[in-house]
């Protein structure tokens, strides 16, 4: 989850040097390589994140810069910890109360009811960008407490990915603070946290077993084709940072990652619409999932 | 509905009558707000409102609320200019219908039913002009009255619809499916049989008769089908019947949906996850508007309370 906190940040004043042919180039670059799309808008959210980057690097123009990110010694590194700048953020566990109230009373009894007719008890999950952790975790807590009730006897497995290696570093560590943890209960905090000696909370191992951390790059064909018999994807707010092209390649394969009868979930106010077609979009109250068609379907809850 | 259950509920609706009955003039006011917005003349509805004292105190209050401004409303005229035609449609629909209710009979949250019901005029009519249906203003009303059904259960059938609401609440299915169980009929059959009685006209008797039927009706009209989705759309965001259902809707394969965007394509340029974001943020103006009109409390998190 790569979060909102970039809207916040306001556009800077003129004269920031947006113009820099440079930049033109590095923001050409990292949609190469990683889909993710600066508009004329959205390039100050760039030219800040290479800025910040120009401190620790000691450069001190873009150009300089994109030398770093093209030319050996450093390009692949630096271009990896300009990633890691631009798809910060920041967020917190039980963001979306309404996508998991969707998964107990519709998605996961439709999954379960299929799965347990050809004998499987198993189900994956993928958070696809799931930035600091706050998402799978979540999920593990959620499938934890339900498979105290009517999970009985079924196993599961979370797949967290993201692009962002420091991001990725802190979700493995799993240790937050009151803002990441505001919505979860104390009930919760001393079933599944221990405290550090600095007022945190630590995930403990009964979360940390059910979840795989990998650092996966959505626009890597190579990587995307393997996953496969993914029950239900979350992907929120990180196709925002795409175009139209990449966006359509990534949801392809997130089609194709899917088993029949699976969903993906896209943040709040992140729709397909004009996006893809093979998707069918379900609403649930406060929220929509995008199904993946099993077959013919024919609307419920009339 | 087998006969006789019909036969019982048209004796049960005539009775009503003595119970309840349509305000003097609902009707005349039913006739002036079916008008396309610019065609109304709202010295016209000052000056039927002016004929019922209490419905005029009421238009004041409300005129005077936060929401429409600190300059201080002394006329009925004053009021109408105020509030404006479309939240002054609604307004008198409301207390129209809120009037024929008596206090103890209601089953439902009315504040919940005002919202569902105000939430659902808004969405149809908002639909109704993103495809270009040629009268929105008669969606509108169409969207307020859809529900008309449940008041006249409520008066006749208080325990029983109020099993139906327990029944519907445990299970957390749909109110009419829960009626259909214990009642052996619904609001929509209510609805129709009333809005008949009142001499409404018949499009809108077939919108309350059928709404939660037009996809099993081949020749259900247009008003019917955009009542239908936007009653959905008011239930999956929070504007309910005050109690948590379990839906999953999926729009694009559902015949209502189908129909309507064969007869108007600009439909399916609708993006429906936008549609209920931006209704979303309508729910705060719906919600003030309905707590002035009753006097509520302003709550924040009504539907869990």
């Amino acid at each position: 989850m790569l979060t909102d906190t970039t809207k916040e940040k306001s556009p800077p004043a003129a004269g920031i040097g947006v113009d820099d042919p440079a930049y033109i180039a590095i923001r050409d670059l990292i949609y190469k390589v990683s889909g993710i799309h600066h508009s004329e808008q959205k390039l100050y959210l760039l030219v800040s994140s290479c800025k910040r980057r120009f401190q620790v690097t000691n450069v001190a123009t873009p150009s300089q810069y994109l030398d770093q990110i093209t030319k050996a010694p450093h390009r692949d590194a630096e271009l990896r910890l300009l990633l890691n700048e631009i798809t910060i953020g920041e967020t917190y566990m039980f963001r979306h109360p309404a996508q998991l109230d969707a998964l107990r009373d519709v998605i996961l009894p439709e999954i379960m009811a299929g799965k347990t007719k050809i004998g499987i008890q198993r189900l994956r999950f993928w958070s696809a960008g799931c930035s600091t952790g706050e998402e799978p975790y979540t999920l593990a807590m959620f499938l934890l407490e339900a498979k105290e009730k009517y999970l009985v006897g079924w196993s599961f497995e979370i797949l967290a990915t993201d692009l962002n290696s420091r991001s990725l570093e802190t979700a493995r560590a799993g240790i937050y603070g009151e803002y990441a943890l505001r919505n979860v209960t104390d009930a919760m905090r001393r079933k599944y946290f221990k405290p550090t000696p600095d007022g945190n909370l630590e995930a403990g191992s009964m979360l940390k077993s059910l979840i795989r951390f990998d650092r996966v790059n959505l626009s890597d064909d190579s990587k995307m084709v393997f996953l496969k018999g993914i029950d239900v994807i979350f992907c929120c707010n990180v196709l925002i940072y795409f175009d139209l092209a990449s966006k359509r390649h990534v949801v392809r394969h997130f089609f194709a990652n899917l088993t029949p009868g699976g969903y993906l979930f896209l943040g709040h106010a992140e729709s397909l619409f004009h996006v893809d077609e093979t998707f069918c979009l379900v609403h649930f109250p406060g929220t929509a999932g995008y199904l993946k068609p099993s077959g013919p379907r024919a609307g419920g809850g009339k | 509905m087998n006969e006789q259950q019909t036969l019982q509920l048209e004796t049960d609706i005539a009775r009503l009558e003595s119970v309840a009955s349509a305000p003097a003039i609902l009707q005349q006011l039913l006739q002036i707000l079916r008008q396309p917005e610019d065609e109304i003349r709202i010295e016209n509805v000052a000056e039927a409102v002016s004929r019922d004292a209490a419905i005029a105190v009421q238009c004041l209050r409300v005129a005077n609320s936060p929401l429409f401004g600190t300059r201080p409303v002394e006329t009925v005229n004053g009021a109408m200019m105020v509030l404006g035609i479309n939240k002054l449609r609604s307004l008198l629909f409301a207390l129209c219908m809120h009037r024929t209710m008596p206090a103890d009979k209601w089953v439902l949250d009315p504040v919940s039913f005002w919202r569902h019901s105000l939430g659902c005029a808004l969405v149809s009519q908002r639909i109704a002009r993103l495809i270009g249906h040629s009268d929105p203003e008669k969606v509108y009303v169409a969207g307020l009255l859809h529900d008309i059904g449940f008041l006249a259960n409520s008066i006749l059938y208080t325990a029983k619809f109020r099993e139906c609401l327990h029944y519907a609440v445990e299970k957390r299915c749909p109110l009419h499916v829960a009626e259909h169980l214990v009642l052996g009929f619904s609001h929509e059959d209510s609805g129709r049989l009333l809005c008949q009685r009142w001499g409404i006209s018949e499009d809108l008797v077939e919108m309350a008769g059928c709404h939660h039927r037009a996809e099993t009706l081949p020749a259900a009209g247009v008003v019917v089908c955009l009542v239908h989705l936007s009653d959905l759309l008011c239930r999956l965001r929070n504007l309910g019947y005050g109690y948590e259902e379990i839906l999953a809707v999926s729009f694009a394969q559902y015949p209502a949906w189908t129909r309507l965007a064969a007869r108007y394509p600009a439909l399916s340029e609708i993006d429906l996850v936008s549609f209920t974001i931006d209704l979303e943020a309508s729910i705060d103006e719906i919600a003030s508007f309905v707590d002035s009109v009753f006097g509520v409390p302003r709550r924040t998190a009504w539907h869990k309370s």
